[in-house]
């Protein structure tokens, strides 16, 4: 047997769902219908998925699930998997015009050593890039936002955040907060930006396209 | 530009009409649509045709109805015979007769008495399920199931006897969901976490995760526990 299909059974044995919520999530699109693989087996037909895809999306699904319905998450999934895996080298990332060259110089030290960003990697710079080009912030709050993301983004842990980009009395701060969320600041707050990871993911997904 | 109020389309009597965006549609009497249908509301009376998709939020029907293309709504409320070549989507189904699905049916809620055959993948919420005629289908799969046989009285086991067509069964390849509650169902295989077997069924092969009743008498070829 293929090792990279896993069967609907032991997909069930691995991720604790019933039938019931696997039928659910494919009526609701929120698991395509092309990811089921029919096959014979010696105890008649059988279903596989592909094993990476179908547990990476039924992770994100059980970890979006809370707060969302079934309609709006399926919005949010529609083909994030498969960006999940792209990985863009530096000239690439300039030449579709995702990053400008100059952020990329400046901030473009996320890889140790390898020569291609992945998508977590290319999330940060696009949102660095987004802000800075949008003139609402400095290079060295660009340069706290980048650390701020490095360090703190891989903790949602593949959840949707919101980011939060506030200044008082002149001083810069970054918030993330799990979405979605809504934040309230006293008088002397003033919220500059923002931004969501779905919006960011949805603009970035129009330019890898 | 201002938005025009979307027109009815009304057929009384022996007519056709073509396909459109409509607010009502209501035919009586014997109407033959060409072309794809979206509508608010559909009502169709007596014998309907339809040569293409139909898309419409509440659907009432009474008597035959034969769709050529897919039939996707929110609530439908169904008597009499259906025929669909395409697929079936929507909410919520009530239905009191046959109903003829060719593609995939994919449904919240099924509930009714009759017969119903679905050639692809029967896909819901929840079914709940008197069954009056012969029903069949290649695939279920649910969160709860319960098939039940109507009438257990002599006429019908005579009438069964002479018409199969009559007889009250459900004929499965593969039913798989969570709660599964079966009556006069023969079914290659069974898969579920509680499955309950009545009487009158016939099943290849039970997987069951935390229980399984059967009805003393009813064959079942292979029971197996699924452990955690």
């Amino acid at each position: 047997m293929d090792k990279d299909l896993i069967s609907k059974k032991e997909l069930l044995d691995l991720t604790g769902i019933s039938y019931g919520q696997l039928y659910r999530w494919k009526r609701k699109k929120l698991i395509p219908e092309d990811w089921f693989i029919r096959k014979s087996t010696f105890t008649g037909q059988e279903t596989f998925f592909p094993k990476q895809t179908i547990l990476a999306r039924i992770h994100n699904i059980i970890n979006m699930k809370d707060g969302l319905s079934l309609d709006e998450l399926a919005d949010k999934l529609s083909d994030m998997s498969s960006l999940n895996s792209t990985a863009l080298t530096a000239e690439d990332i300039v030449s579709r015009n995702i990053v400008s060259q100059m952020t990329l110089n400046k901030f473009g030290n996320l890889t140790s050593g390898q020569s291609a960003y992945s998508f977590e990697q290319l999330i940060i710079l696009y949102t660095v890039d987004y802000l800075l080009s949008s003139g609402e912030m400095s290079l060295e709050e660009a340069e706290l936002l980048s650390q701020t993301l490095v360090e703190t983004a891989a903790k949602f842990e593949g959840k949707s955040w919101d980011l939060y980009f506030v200044r008082k009395m002149g001083v810069t701060s970054f918030i993330l907060a799990l979405s979605p969320s809504e934040l309230v600041f006293d008088e002397g707050v003033r919220l500059v930006n923002k931004l969501s990871l779905g919006d960011l993911l949805e603009q970035l997904k129009g330019k890898l396209s | 530009m201002e938005k025009m109020p979307l027109s009815d389309l009304i057929i009384n009597g022996v007519s056709g009409a073509g396909g459109g965006t409509y607010d009502n549609v209501r035919i009586d009497g014997v109407g033959k649509v060409n072309g794809a249908i979206e509508a608010r509301s559909f009502k169709g009376n007596g014998h309907v045709h339809l040569n293409d998709d139909v898309k419409a939020i509440e659907v009432e029907c009474n008597g035959i109805m034969n769709v050529k293309g897919s039939l996707r709504f929110g609530n439908m409320k169904a008597d009499g015979l259906l025929t669909i070549k395409g697929g079936l989507s929507g909410e919520s189904c009530a239905l009191n007769g046959m109903i003829n699905v060719k593609g995939d049916c994919e449904l919240e809620n099924l509930t009714g008495r009759g017969g119903f055959t679905v050639g692809g993948l029967l896909s819901a919420g929840k079914v709940e399920f008197c069954l009056q005629g012969q029903s069949k289908a290649n695939e279920i799969g649910v969160e709860s199931l319960v098939i039940r046989q109507e009438n257990k009285g002599v006429w019908s086991k005579l009438w069964s006897g002479m018409i199969p067509k009559l007889k009250p069964e459900l004929r499965v390849g593969i039913i798989e969901g969570d709660y599964i509650d079966l009556e006069n169902t023969i079914a290659d295989i069974v898969r579920g976490n509680v499955v309950m077997i009545g009487p009158g069924c016939s099943i290849g092969r039970v997987e069951y995760r935390s229980k399984l009743t059967v009805y003393p008498g009813v064959r079942i070829m292979k029971e197996e526990k699924i452990s955690e």
